[in-house]
């Protein structure tokens, strides 16, 4: 019988040297290069190291219970499995947890892209009093009691200050590294998998436009979320609510066209990554697809790329049959990287998994 | 009973709703913004685009039906903020092209080159009608109007901003 027991151990003994130097970022070259990396916050191992331990800190919020890890699992592909996460106050975040991977390409985060940069977006949620509500000059103060952290620092930055700034610089670079390339969609593209008849009629109808004229079928999912990444820095109304709650980027810009606008977000990991949608409501891939299929809800500023998109002559949304839902779904489930989820590089570094017999 | 709960359900998503909880923003108007390698960066509103001379240009849209539009040569606007045309689009200035971003996030590129008058007649609008009508609100206030090119993907909807760069 095999008996598991979770120790917490300082990671820095646990692990003996911290290797040091540039860290290489490998993926494959149908990802680009278009990558963004500023240049006051170079990646490097004993950087990555830090962020690693910073994002699964405890410490960096308010009453010591929660970190980034809290609402980014990684067996959820960095995402949360609830619509509206918890934070040191119970109160439930406005918008859903969004899945962390290959923000290496990334520009503009959150749901309305109203930050740019991976260091301006970690700062966020360590410091709003609904999620880890902790100033980061409390942080740095808490870390700098530590034993370990100041010499941690010292490795990383020069000298042993521990500054809000270095902890964010630090968990960007932790987060550069969280990179996804190998699912079997991937393995497709490298000529490593053949994907099942369901699948190529499922990729087939994902990335064609519906030309019902000519008789073609399509779901034309590719043209906001195509390529090798399967992520383009869009954001779109896609047609949830005729009169939506949350107006999202147009809360921010305050232009008409920008109403219930949000991001498109990556389908990489997107069978593990549900709820789904900005709020969370839809539990379900079949629910998601049925949305696209029959549900979509006119507004002034519908993505024009929905916007009778359809099957059927004059349709109004793009009614796809049962069978072909199925068959965009069964590649929907060529996106998800086990290994990315499993690798344990991206896991929690304080903790230490003691099997015995 | 029934009609009292939705009643009430109405009411609360209406005090939830942003008319309420925040000040209504909704009456900006769109803009672009010309910046990068300029003399002088501008901000253009459809009142402001109105002053340019005006250029129609007819094309294919994705309906596959021919439509006019309307709006500025990119020449011209280009050349009201400095940007390096005509007899100054020679030599390293041959190199600069201009990224087009939307509120959308879509974002294309043309290279200097492909907007002067001395290289080429097919104009390049940065239009703001339709048949004669605004823009429908989903395309937001500006596009841009390729004459002639085969796919329509450079006619980028919902434009906010035109930025000027050297490649590097």
């Amino acid at each position: 019988m095999l008996l598991f027991g979770v120790m917490i151990l300082p990671a820095w003994n646990y692990y003996g040297a911290i290797p040091q130097g540039q860290y290489q970022l490998i993926y494959p070259a149908n990802f680009g290069n278009r990558i963004n990396i500023p240049e006051d916050n170079p990646t490097t191992q004993q950087g990555v190291y830090l962020g690693r331990l910073l994002f699964y800190e405890t410490r960096l919020s308010a009453t010591n219970k929660l970190s980034c890890a809290s609402c980014h699992k990684q067996e959820k592909a960095f995402s949360d499995d609830r619509d509206f996460s918890l934070g040191v106050d119970f109160v439930p975040t406005t918008r859903n947890s969004m899945s962390l991977a290959n923000l290496l390409w990334t520009r503009k985060f959150f749901w309305d892209g109203r930050v740019t940069g991976l260091e301006e977006q970690a700062a966020v949620p360590l410091i709003n009093p609904h999620e880890m509500g902790q100033p980061l000059v409390i942080s740095a103060k808490k870390l700098s009691g530590d034993p370990e952290y100041p010499a941690l620092f010292k490795l990383v930055y020069g000298d042993e200050t521990i500054t809000g700034d270095r902890i964010v610089k630090a968990i960007a670079q932790f987060e550069r590294t969280l990179i996804s390339a190998n699912s079997r969609y991937d393995q497709y593209l490298r000529k490593a998998y053949q994907p099942t008849a369901d699948e190529l009629k499922g990729m087939e109808l994902f990335e064609r436009s519906p030309q019902p004229a000519k008789g073609i079928r399509g779901a034309n999912c590719g043209h906001c979320h195509g390529g090798a990444k399967t992520y383009n820095e869009l954001f779109h109304n896609n047609g949830l609510d005729s009169v939506p709650i949350d107006n999202g980027i147009q809360d921010i810009t305050g232009l008409a066209t920008d109403k219930a606008r949000f991001k498109v977000p990556t389908l990489r990991n997107i069978a593990l990554t549900a709820p789904y949608m900005h709020d969370g409501r839809f539990k379900t891939l079949e629910e998601v697809v049925d949305h696209y299929s029959d549900h979509v809800q006119e507004s002034a500023s519908l993505s024009t790329f929905i916007r009778g998109e359809s099957n059927e002559v004059g349709g109004k949304t793009l009614k796809l049959f049962p069978q072909e839902k199925k068959q965009i779904i069964a590649f929907l489930n060529m996106l998800t990287d086990s290994t990315f989820i499993t690798d344990p590089r991206f896991s929690d570094p304080h903790l230490r998994v003691i099997s015995k017999k | 009973m029934k009609i009292h709960f939705s009643l009430l359900a109405a009411v609360f998503a209406l005090l939830l709703s942003p008319i309420f909880t925040k000040a209504q923003t909704t009456a900006q108007q769109p803009s672009v913004k010309i910046k990068g390698e300029v003399v002088t960066p501008l901000e253009l509103k459809l009142s402001d685009l109105k002053q340019f001379e005006q250029t129609k240009v007819s094309r294919k849209d994705r309906d596959g039906k021919d439509h006019t539009y309307t709006g500025v040569l990119l020449s011209t606007i280009l050349q009201k903020a400095g940007v390096t045309l005509g007899r100054e689009l020679k030599g390293e200035n041959l190199t600069k092209y201009i990224i087009i971003e939307a509120s959308d996030g879509y974002q294309v590129i043309f290279a200097l080159a492909e907007l002067d008058k001395d290289f080429t007649d097919r104009q390049i609008i940065l239009a703001s009608e339709i048949d004669s009508q605004p823009l429908p609100t989903g395309d937001g206030g500006f596009r841009i109007i390729v004459q002639d090119e085969k796919k329509p993907a450079r006619c980028i909807k919902m434009v906010t901003s035109i930025t000027v760069k050297f490649a590097k």
